[in-house]
Formats: structure tokens, sequence, C-alpha cells
């Protein structure tokens, strides 16, 4: 995979000269929603990790003369039913979106992943049996299937992040399996393998560092989906009951209210879009990097 | 391709928030089109007067889905709506207590206070034309008796009903194990009304789908989830003293439409879709008055009010001060008015204002104040941290606060703002909202504190929430685990106290006793309301605030 990445950097300037001026037009309009989709990112991720520097008001602080407030300059996102400012809510609200979203992407990247590298590497009826495994997990429905394991479990953040995960894991290891199984067939691996080298140095040294990036492409853009997910179980009321509430739990209080007033759950509803969006966006610009398919075009 | 699907993902992420954001818009923005799809017009010469106009039909939204229209063995209020229509009972309590004739004209009640005789109507009939009589009301007390019939509430409302004897035709004598003051109450309750014999027989357990009464209205179907319709019944004659139109109603039908969608249910009444639609947020009130439209109906419900129980099992709060400290430190008008928007009422008792013996000296009496919470706390040698939270021997103060799930009436959102008020004075909240409100409280009592609320017709209500012999939780306590000989001794007397005015007091000192000694935190008071367009006229109220249809018609 190193040497196409190398192709797609001196590619394009030896071949192309022609299409360069138009190319470059294309790409100032993409760059600009990746500059805008990196911008939301970078702002949310700080919201995260520094939420008492950005927001104006603490998230608990209950004003009861304050209720139900529309936006103004003082309340950027207005007030809700508590007399809250709901963008100091959202900004504090952004720690545990992104957190189960980071979550649950890695647990269940790396035991999909596991799964997968296990069955594809090692083949056979191991094989057989765990892919029809995940077959069957693959046709139910993601949400479904985290919103069965939320219930089942009851509501925390260990068990949000574990019903996302698990809903996750099963394209995780069909993907990967699938990666591997193409690297493993191929020649520089048999090559190996007639110079005598092991199955470990073989899967650790040759299979695995030209099976990873699809994974890494496919978990950046599954990050939308679990922080989608994740909020979707809140909104549904399975989420996590804290003090300072996520921004799927935001968008399902406000939603009584949106005839009276709308800003309770459309602003976390943004943030939710604008983060998810952002997140997929880079996903693709990802992919564009790293895929081999397109740089060869 | 690749990238095509990956664009795809994003644009169905963004539909998904989007439709997660407007889910609840939909139904409203429909307001402008009111395409009434319910009422033939009457005739046209009467339209303009006020007086009651016979025909039409009635669409009403109802909150959640009936269990059943059995009134034996329902539990939920949502089915008394539909039964109420179909079925009558014994006798009808008015607003004001009082109990007033219905399917019995009279009754006398023997001096020991164990037997009652009832004098029963001559001109009834049920709807399948079975005849009503002394063996009618000797059949249903009894099938409620019964473990065969799986009775639910209506078990514990005919206590302590031991047997009936049909003296003649239309007199029936019915006795009681023990003495008590709450069963003419019950009597009237839709739970206990009385069902056809004939149908009961027939249908077995299935007669909750093929209901059978007395009532105004008669069971035409029930499709499953979706709408359940009666139409009029013509020989209607005998109407309880609740409502002015004692012959057959003026509605040809009622038509129950079940919307769990609270956006969907409101936007269908803003709409037109339906003419009514029951159980109405607080924010949407607001609204909805200055709709030109729509008009609200709002009845108190009554019995025992939403009322948080501390559960004295558990340290601390078995100390006096410590739940004083939390009396004190909870700010309930706040609350209410935060919540509810002045929408409901703030209860200051453990019975609510429209109940028998209800004491009005307690209005008031309750004030927040942190500083005297504060020092409760102190005196009892709990010491604030450097969080803020108060700390006695190396354990921190906490107090284990269990709702369910989903959000009834705004429920979970109390706990949340009694977590930030207890905060000030050092006390950690932990909220648990759960769905499994049966195992965790009434089966394991873990709880510091649980709310619940109870609509009952009679302050012996107080007996299963505060008696010491009550043991609704784990077999083992009552909610708040109080035990109290003196207020046991005054809920055994309320029970068989004649005189009324002796009983009103026992009553008091029974509210008096529990809010000295901070065994609960009253809430609120749970007000049933309707939204209706204008045009619907006269929907009543019986004591319990459940609707009447009697009196209702449409006006074109």
């Amino acid at each position: 995979m190193k040497e196409t990445a190398l192709a797609k950097l001196t590619w394009p300037r030896v071949r192309a000269s022609r299409r360069l001026a138009t190319r470059r037009a294309k790409l100032n309009v993409s760059s600009l929603l990746i500059y805008a989709a990196g911008f939301i990112i970078v702002f949310i991720v700080l919201s995260a990790l520094f939420p008492g520097q950005i927001a104006p008001y603490s998230p608990t602080e209950m004003v009861m003369t304050d209720i139900m407030l529309p936006p103004s300059l003082t309340h950027l996102f207005g007030t809700d039913y508590y007399g809250r400012d709901v963008f100091s809510v959202v900004v504090y609200g952004s720690r545990d979106s992104l957190l189960i979203g980071l979550a649950s992407v890695l647990a269940g990247g790396l035991l999909g992943a596991s799964i997968g590298a296990l069955s594809g590497f090692l083949g056979g009826i191991f094989d057989t049996i765990i892919m029809g495994f995940i077959e069957v997990l693959m046709t139910i429905p993601g949400i479904l299937f985290a919103l069965a394991i939320a219930a089942a479990m009851g509501p925390s953040l260990f068990n949000v992040v574990l019903a996302v995960a698990l809903s996750s894991v099963p394209g995780y290891a069909r993907v990967f399996r699938g990666q591997i199984i193409s690297v493993k067939g191929r020649s520089f691996i048999t090559a190996a393998r007639s110079v005598g080298a092991g199955n470990l140095r073989i899967f650790f040294r040759h299979v695995l560092p030209n099976a990873w990036s699809p994974l890494l492409v496919m978990a950046t853009i599954g990050l939308g989906t679990s922080i989608l997910v994740g909020s979707g179980l809140s909104f549904l009321g399975l989420g996590v009951i804290k003090e300072i509430p996520d921004w799927g739990t935001l968008l399902s209080q406000g939603r009584g209210y949106l005839t009276v007033a709308w800003w309770m759950s459309t602003f976390p509803g943004l943030a939710i879009t604008l983060l998810v969006l952002s997140v997929n966006l880079l996903g693709d610009k990802l992919r564009d990097h790293i895929d081999p398919k397109k740089s060869r075009v | 391709m690749l990238r095509k699907k990956s664009g795809w993902k994003s644009i169905l992420a963004l539909t998904v928030v989007f439709a997660l954001v407007l889910s609840g818009c939909a139904s409203t923005e429909k307001s402008g089109n009111s395409n009434n799809a319910a009422e033939p017009s009457p005739s046209a010469d009467a339209a303009v007067t006020a007086a009651p106009l016979t025909g039409g039909e009635l669409s009403y939204a109802l909150a959640t889905s009936p269990d059943t229209l059995d009134p034996h063995r329902s539990g939920l209020a949502v089915a008394v709506r539909a039964i109420r229509t179909i079925h009558d009972n014994l006798v009808a309590q008015l607003p004001d207590g009082t109990i007033a004739p219905w399917l019995a004209t009279e009754w006398e009640i023997s001096e020991d206070g164990k037997s009652y005789t009832f004098k029963l109507r001559q001109d009834v009939k049920f709807h399948d034309g079975t005849p009503f009589n002394a063996e009618a009301v000797k059949f249903n007390y009894d099938r409620i008796l019964n473990p065969e019939t799986k009775a639910a509430n209506s078990a514990a409302l005919i206590r302590p009903y031991k047997s009936s004897e049909v003296i003649d035709e239309y007199t029936v004598k019915l006795n009681l194990e023990t003495p008590s003051n709450a069963f003419l109450g019950n009597l009237s309750q839709a739970l206990v009304s009385i069902v056809s014999p004939t149908a009961a027989q027939k249908y077995g357990d299935q007669l909750g789908k093929n209901p059978v009464g007395t009532g105004p209205f008669k069971f035409v179907s029930w499709e499953e989830n979706s709408q359940i319709t009666v139409e009029r019944n013509a020989d209607y004659n005998w109407a309880p003293p609740l409502v002015e139109n004692q012959k057959a109603p003026y509605l040809d039908k009622v038509i129950f439409k079940i919307a769990p969608e609270e956006a969907t249910r409101i936007g269908s009444v803003q709409s037109g879709q339906v003419l009514a639609g029951e159980t109405i947020p607080p924010q949407n009130i607001l609204a909805l008055e200055k709709d030109e439209k729509l008009q609200l109906f709002k009845a108190n419900t009554q019995g025992l009010p939403y009322t948080l129980f501390i559960n004295q099992n558990k340290a601390p709060w078995n100390e006096l001060k410590a739940r004083q400290a939390l009396q004190a430190a909870i700010d309930v008008d706040a609350i209410v008015k935060t919540l509810y928007l002045g929408t409901y009422d703030r209860a200051w008792s453990p019975l609510t204002p429209g109940t028998f013996g209800y004491d009005k000296s307690l209005e008031g009496g309750v004030k927040p104040d942190l500083d005297k919470a504060n020092a409760l706390l102190e005196e009892l040698g709990y010491v604030k941290g450097a969080d803020g939270i108060r700390v006695k021997d190396g354990k921190k103060l906490t107090l284990h606060y269990v709702d369910g799930s989903p959000n009834r009436e705004k429920r979970n959102d109390i706990a949340a703002i009694i977590q930030q008020q207890l905060k000030q004075i050092g006390v950690a909240v932990e909220v648990e909202i759960t769905k499994d409100v049966r195992s965790i409280v009434f089966e394991s009592a873990n709880y510091d504190i649980y709310g619940n609320s109870q609509v009952n017709s009679d302050p012996e209500a107080l007996r299963s929430f505060y008696h010491s012999g009550a043991a609704s939780v784990g077999g083992k306590q009552n909610l708040p685990a109080y035990k109290n000989a003196e207020v046991d001794s005054w809920i055994d007397q309320g029970l068989v106290e004649k005189d009324t005015a002796k009983r009103q007091e026992l009553y008091a000192n029974v509210q008096k006793a529990i809010i000295e000694q901070a065994v609960i935190i009253p809430i609120y008071v749970f007000p049933y309301t309707i939204a209706a367009s204008k045009t619907v006229q006269g929907i009543k109220f019986d004591s319990l605030a459940y609707p009447l249809f009697n009196d209702t018609f449409i006006q074109k």
C-alpha cells in the first residue's frame, strides 16, 4: 500500500498537465467543504475537551424565571424548559456524544477486525461457522440490534457503547475478512511462504500491514453512524441518564415542545447533523487518499 | 461506486437526524386545512341556538390503548374512559363527595354497618335485552370476588364485600365482612360497574372485547390499536345526577381513536381530524388557549396527588431531621410552575383538594428554606466536602431517586430539577429511570425516593400507603416504610366512624402527622384535560374526572 500512496503523489504531475486546471477548480469546492468539516470537528472536539472555556453558562444551572426564552444574544440557542442555556448544554453534551461514537467504533472495530482476521486467515470450517454467524447477525438492522442490547442491559454509558459497538461488529468483520483473503492470495504472500516464513510472521508482517487501510476508512465513516445510533438510543430513552444530557436526550426532551419552543431540539439536532456530516466528509476524503482503485484511474 | 455509496450514507444520516427533529412538526403543520371528517350536519334551522342537537359523531383521541373493556378486569385509567360510556353503577358520587342514586333508587345501611340493602330501578335493560335486577347485581359482585374472573382493581375496590342476598326481584342486600365508609363511594367507580350476566356467561374472559352494560352507549367495535366505537343507546332513561340529560345521549356515536404520540394527538385536534383529544401537555395547553377554534376541558383528579415517598428503611432517611431537610430544600412551587407552566395545581397534603377530609390548613405550610435544610444536616453530622457533597464517617450523602419510564407527566423532569435543588444543600441525587419499577421498587425496595399517585374516591386510599399494616413493597413495608400507631388508629377509625365531622377530623390528623413528620413531599394534582373543537358542547366529568358524554352534542 505504501507504493500506491507514493504513486498518488507523483503521478498526476507527470501525466495530465492539461487536466490540471479543471482539477484544481473542482478541488477548491470540495476542499472548502473539507475545511468546513474539519473546522466543525475541531470545534466540537474542543467543546468536548474544554466545555468550561466555551460554554457561557453552567449546563446544570436552572433559572426558573428564564424558561423557554427564544435565541438571543444572551442565550445564543435560547433556553429550555428548565431554564438552562441550550448552547451551554449542547457544548457540554458533546462529550458523551463523541465518547459514545469514538469508544464504540474503537471497540466494535477492534472486535470486528479480530474476528474477520482470524476467520479470513485461518479459513476452512472455522471461517464457515464464524461467517455464517456474522451473516445471520447482518440480517438484523444495526439500530435494532443496538436497541435490543440496550433494552436488555439497561441504560448506562458502558452499555450504550457496548450496544453500538456490538451492532457494528458484523460489518467490520466481513470487510476485514474479505480484505485479508484478498491479500492472502497475492503472490508476495506465496513468495514469503516459499522462503519459509511462518504463519504468524506472514500474518503480522505481510498480511496485516497490507489489509488495514479499508478498515480505517470504514471506521471513520462508521464513527458517524455510531454517533447517530448512540444518539438514537438516547432519543428513545435507552441512553445515558446523567446530569448533563447528551444530544440524543436533548433532542427527545425538546420534541414535545417543537410547536412552542423549536430551539430546544433543533440545535442539538443540528449539532448531531453537522458532526455526522463532517465526519462522513472527512471519511470520504480519507478513502480517496487511501483507495488504490481511485488513485489508478 | 464506493464513493457514491458513502455520499448516500451522509445524506441518509442527514435525513435521519432531520426526521428526528421534525417528527413532531409534521402533524401540526397541517392545521391550515380543517376538514371535519366527523359529523354529518344536523337540521339546519336549529343551528343557531345553543340547545342540544341530536346526532353527530364525536371522535375522541385517547392517549393509550385500553387493556380491556371488561370493567372488572381492567386496571387502566384510559380503559375507564370507554368503559364509562357502556356501563352504569348502582350509585353515583357527586363532586362534593355525596352519594346519589343511579341504578339503585334508595338504600339502607344496617345498624352495624355490615349490610347494605338496595332498591333497584325497575325499567333498566342491558344492551343485549337482559333485564337488570337483583340477580344481575348479585352476579356482578360475586363475579368480581370469583378468582376465575381474574379481577384487577375492582377486587380491591369492592373490599370488604362478602356476599349478596336477593330479597325480591328489585331488592338486593349486600353483606360486608367489616363496616366500611368507603364502600358506597367505591361502588360508584366505573371499575365495579354492572355488566350483563348473559354476556358475561356467554363470552367468559372475552367479555372485554364484547362488553355489554346498561350505559348510555352500546359497544359497536374495537379495532386493536386503532379505534373503539360506541353508539347511542336509544332506550337509555336512567342517567346519574352528574349530568343534565336523563335520557338517551344526543350523539349518535363516540369514536375513541388511539393516538399515543402526543404531537399527533394534539395535531389532529388542531387540524380538525378529530373533534377532541385527551391528556394535553402543559406547553400545548397554553398554545390551545390562544386558538380560537379550540377549547379546553379540565378536571382535577381525586385521591392521592403525585407524591414523593421517602423510604424510611434507608439511612439516613429514617431520621426526621434528614427528611425535614429534604422538605425544606425541595422548592415544589418552582418545580410545578416551571414544568407545568401554571396548568397544574401544587399539592400540599397526602390527599387532593377534592377528596373527602382534605385538610386545607396545610396549604402554605411548608416553605423552601435552604438555611434550615443545611442546618438540619449539620446537626446530623454531615459536613460539606471539597466537591460540595456532604460526608459523614467517610460516606457521602447520596439519595437514590427512582422513577419510571416513559416520562409520564414530566415526572422524570421533576427528578432532574430535584437533583439540582438538593445539590445546593450537599445531597448527591442519583436518578435512576427504569422501565422495571415493579422489581426495583415493589419487589426489592431499592429506592430512597419514589413517586406515585392514585385516583380514588375516598380517603381510605391512605391506608395502602401509610398504614403500617399495608405491605405493598416487598411484602414488608408501605412505600414510605412508615410506622405510626396513631396514624394507624386514625385510619382504622376513619373507615368506620359514622359522624361526618369526626371522620373529617380523623383524616385531618392523619394528613397533619404525615406532613409534620416529613414522610412525603406532595408535588402536584393531576388535571385530566381535553382539547376540543369549539363545536363540541357539554362534556361533563364524574367525581374522579372521567369524562361523561350524556350531555355532549355537536354544534353546527
